[in-house]
């Protein structure tokens, strides 16, 4: 052991995951369903449309039907049958709309026969295209000059670009979208949560499983209990940060080099043109401007790296942090079952983090995210929420030091605890048995 | 003899309990060495001293001559009693991972497995998962992998559990391939005729002391009592008045058999030749034997405080 077998541990560890089918589908799949996540209301109204729907029309004011306007998803189609006999007779259209002569006066006066069942989307395109043509009606009746003129200048829409006034002079024109900071926050955080979560208990089930099939006891000859409990740690950490690094590479290819070529060329100069401070310019493609901010982010190279750095950081330093306190509870206990009770010191700050983060992201810059930021058990989850909006360098550094400091304080704890569990077995021990352990010398 | 082992005044003492009082064993070089006593006695614990996985309160260790170091686990093998290995792994990326564990390189852990694996015959498992494999089969990956590094010292806790008799027969005969090799072994049972079979020294520890020590041909031989048992053929009624003042006669028996015997206790060591002579005397002797205690014995008596 003068030589450390700390490495040979490490291989074992990530050999073992990295092979698994299990990691290499949700690593490959993971970005891929969540994308698919985001598409998922597009696509679900494109085929939820289905095949266009011809729909006889009976206008008794006249007003309405000439006005209405078929598209891809509703043929309009006038009848002078009766409302009856159309019921009757049109059974091969989708239904019979029936518009009342006063329905000027009384806009409820609109019925829909549908021979099949409707759909909200059907209604509303309906009823908007009603509406609008019933406006212009009353509106008509002001008997105003140059209506459409008027109505056409009066139209706004507002574009707020937020500068930020205390960064330096280049920085000051990239222009500052609290919208894109918060999504990718509430995204960072809980990435950061879930792996908190997920890879610390994997490695206590592994210490758990060690213990329960005894491999442990062969272990311990050749390895020293802290190389062995390190080496899992680290192992498993590299399980974790090759998952990012393939999800990172592959939004940083689709984003920086992908996503430009896909994008129309005049989307791309608008996101160029908010890329470079210039939101007029940005604004004169047409395009939503928040649209174009979140692609503007996407495309951002150095943007992307400076979130990838740190979320490698910190969830490298939150997962050391507690994977070493899950380890400490996965020594103790003789099976997972046993493990629910100790484990709640360690899964109760983990819960607090993400209710803080859900606080904290609609006031970053307050006190109250300042300290959570900064108290290691909550820090990695609440700092990764705030990154999105820029927060000054000196916070992120502080908080990664506590952290990585407060990692190595909890390792020497965890460190006592495993040496004394890995050979307690039978009754389960209380927690306050766990931190008598701290104390037992070998 | 040279020893290759020495604890010298060990104590080990736990919250609630002393595990280990002032032991002090020596253990001799080309050694089978039993370590015997019954649960709870403390030998896990010595165990664990001697693999440094657990340190001495007071008292000290030394292999070969020098305090045991770190370093001195690679020339250490260890067979748990409690043992496992990990499931889900392929038997020999495991063989290969306990070995790299031991100080071997990849090409010398997989040149000796390839020996070793050729020897059980078990090549074909190479690639299998541990839980495809039934507990004996196991069982003789784990042997492979505690020697394997061809250590100096071999310590093996019921190796034997779990294995049926033609397997506990081939390791035994590997255990003992290995000492005459020059390893020295260092064997925890409760199982006595294992012990006879193959071991030479004892210690036998109870209630955390080594209470009795020495090699077990002498150990048997000092706790014989002397106890001799007599076949012969003649009168009965003549051999008791010729012994008579000389020993006790303990019991008599095999009327239905060719020789009768007589089981005799002489005081003293000085009595044997005189009350051989009496017997040849008084009937046709046929047979005078001294009735060695079996391991078995001795353990009962020496943990009931009989001896």
């Amino acid at each position: 052991m003068s030589r450390s077998n700390i490495p040979i541990i490490i291989q074992r560890e990530f050999n073992e995951r990295v092979r698994k089918k299990s990691f290499i589908i949700t690593t490959l799949l993971m970005p891929v369903l969540m994308i698919a996540l985001m598409a998922a209301p597009a696509l679900i109204m494109e085929y939820s449309r289905g095949e266009r729907k011809t729909i006889a029309v009976i206008d008794e004011s006249g007003l309405v039907a000439p006005q209405l306007e078929s598209d891809e998803e509703i043929r309009f189609e006038t009848t002078d049958l009766s409302t009856d006999e159309a019921r009757k007779e049109l059974t091969d259209r989708f239904g019979v709309l029936y518009i009342g002569s006063d329905i000027l006066e009384n806009p409820a006066n609109v019925r829909l026969y549908a021979n099949s069942s409707s759909s909200l989307s059907l209604e509303s395109n309906i009823t908007g295209q009603i509406e609008k043509i019933l406006e212009a009606e009353k509106l008509k009746a002001y008997d105003i000059e140059n209506l459409d003129r008027i109505l056409s200048e009066v139209k706004t829409t507002v574009t707020l670009q937020t500068f930020r006034n205390d960064k330096s002079q280049e920085q000051d024109t990239q222009a500052q979208s609290s919208g894109v900071a918060t999504a990718l926050g509430y995204v960072l955080g809980f990435i950061l949560y879930m792996f908190l979560l997920i890879y610390g208990s994997m490695v206590m089930q592994s210490v758990i499983e060690e213990k329960n099939n005894r491999v442990l006891e062969v272990m311990v000859s050749s390895v020293r209990p802290f190389d062995l409990m390190f080496g899992k740690i680290l192992g498993v950490a590299a399980v974790a940060v090759v998952q990012i690094l393939i999800w990172g590479v592959l939004i940083v290819a689709v984003g920086g080099f992908v996503l430009p070529h896909l994008m129309p060329a005049e989307a791309m100069a608008g996101v160029q043109a908010m890329q470079q401070g210039m939101p007029d310019a940005a604004s004169m493609s047409g395009l939503d401007p928040d649209m174009l901010q979140a692609v503007a982010a996407m495309t951002d190279l150095g943007y992307i790296l400076k979130i990838f750095g740190c979320l490698l950081l910190f969830v490298f330093g939150g997962y050391l942090l507690y994977s070493t306190m899950f380890a400490a509870v996965g020594s103790a206990v003789d099976n997972v079952q046993d493990a629910s009770q100790l484990q709640m010191p360690i899964t109760l700050p983990i819960i607090l983090a993400l209710l803080m983060m859900l606080a904290v992201i609609k006031d970053p810059n307050s006190s109250l995210a300042f300290w959570f930021s900064i108290i290691p058990f909550t820090s990695p989850v609440v700092m990764m929420a705030r990154i999105p909006y820029d927060i000054p360098w000196w916070e992120i550094l502080l908080s990664l030091a506590v952290l990585y400091a407060s990692f190595i304080v909890m390792v020497w704890f965890a460190a006592k605890i495993y040496r004394v569990g890995i050979f307690m077995y039978g009754k389960k021990p209380t927690l306050k048995e766990l931190f008598k352990w701290v104390r037992y010398k070998y | 003899m040279k020893e290759l082992l020495t604890a010298e005044h060990v104590t080990k003492r736990y919250a609630a309990h002393t595990a280990l009082d002032d032991v002090s064993l020596a253990i001799p070089e080309g050694s089978v060495y039993g370590l015997l006593g019954p649960n709870g006695a403390g030998k896990t614990t010595l165990i664990r001293i001697i693999n440094r996985i657990t340190a001495p309160d007071s008292g000290r260790v030394l292999f070969d001559g020098h305090e045991i170091a770190p370093e001195d686990v690679y020339r250490i093998g260890y067979l748990p009693e409690e043992r496992g290995l990990y499931k889900k792994m392929k038997v020999g990326e495991q063989a290969l991972f306990f070995a790299r564990l031991k100080g071997l390189s990849r090409r010398d852990a997989l040149a000796r497995l390839k020996v070793w694996f050729e020897k059980f015959g078990i090549q074909s498992w190479w690639d299998k998962k541990v839980e495809e494999l039934s507990k004996g089969m196991a069982q003789k990956v784990q042997f492979i992998v505690t020697v394997l590094h061809e250590p100096r010292l071999l310590i093996f806790d019921e190796p034997f559990s779990g294995f049926d008799p033609i397997n506990a027969n081939l390791l035994k005969e590997e255990i003992l391939a290995l000492r005459d090799k020059g390893a020295t072994v260092i064997f925890s049972t409760h199982n006595m005729s294992s012990v006879e079979e193959i071991c030479d020294h004892i210690t036998l520890i109870n209630k955390s002391h080594n209470i009795l020590s020495g090699r077990v041909d002498d150990i048997r031989r000092r706790h014989g009592a002397n106890l001799f048992e007599v076949a012969y053929r003649g009168d009965e009624e003549a051999l008791r008045r010729a012994v008579e003042g000389r020993c006790e006669i303990l019991e008599g028996a095999a009327e239905e058999s060719v020789y009768r015997t007589l089981k005799l206790h002489v005081a003293s060591d000085d009595e044997v030749r005189a009350v051989i002579a009496a017997v040849n005397e008084a009937v046709d002797l046929r047979s005078f034997r001294e009735i060695i205690p079996s391991m078995n014995d001795i353990f009962i008596r020496a943990v009931n405080g009989q001896l």
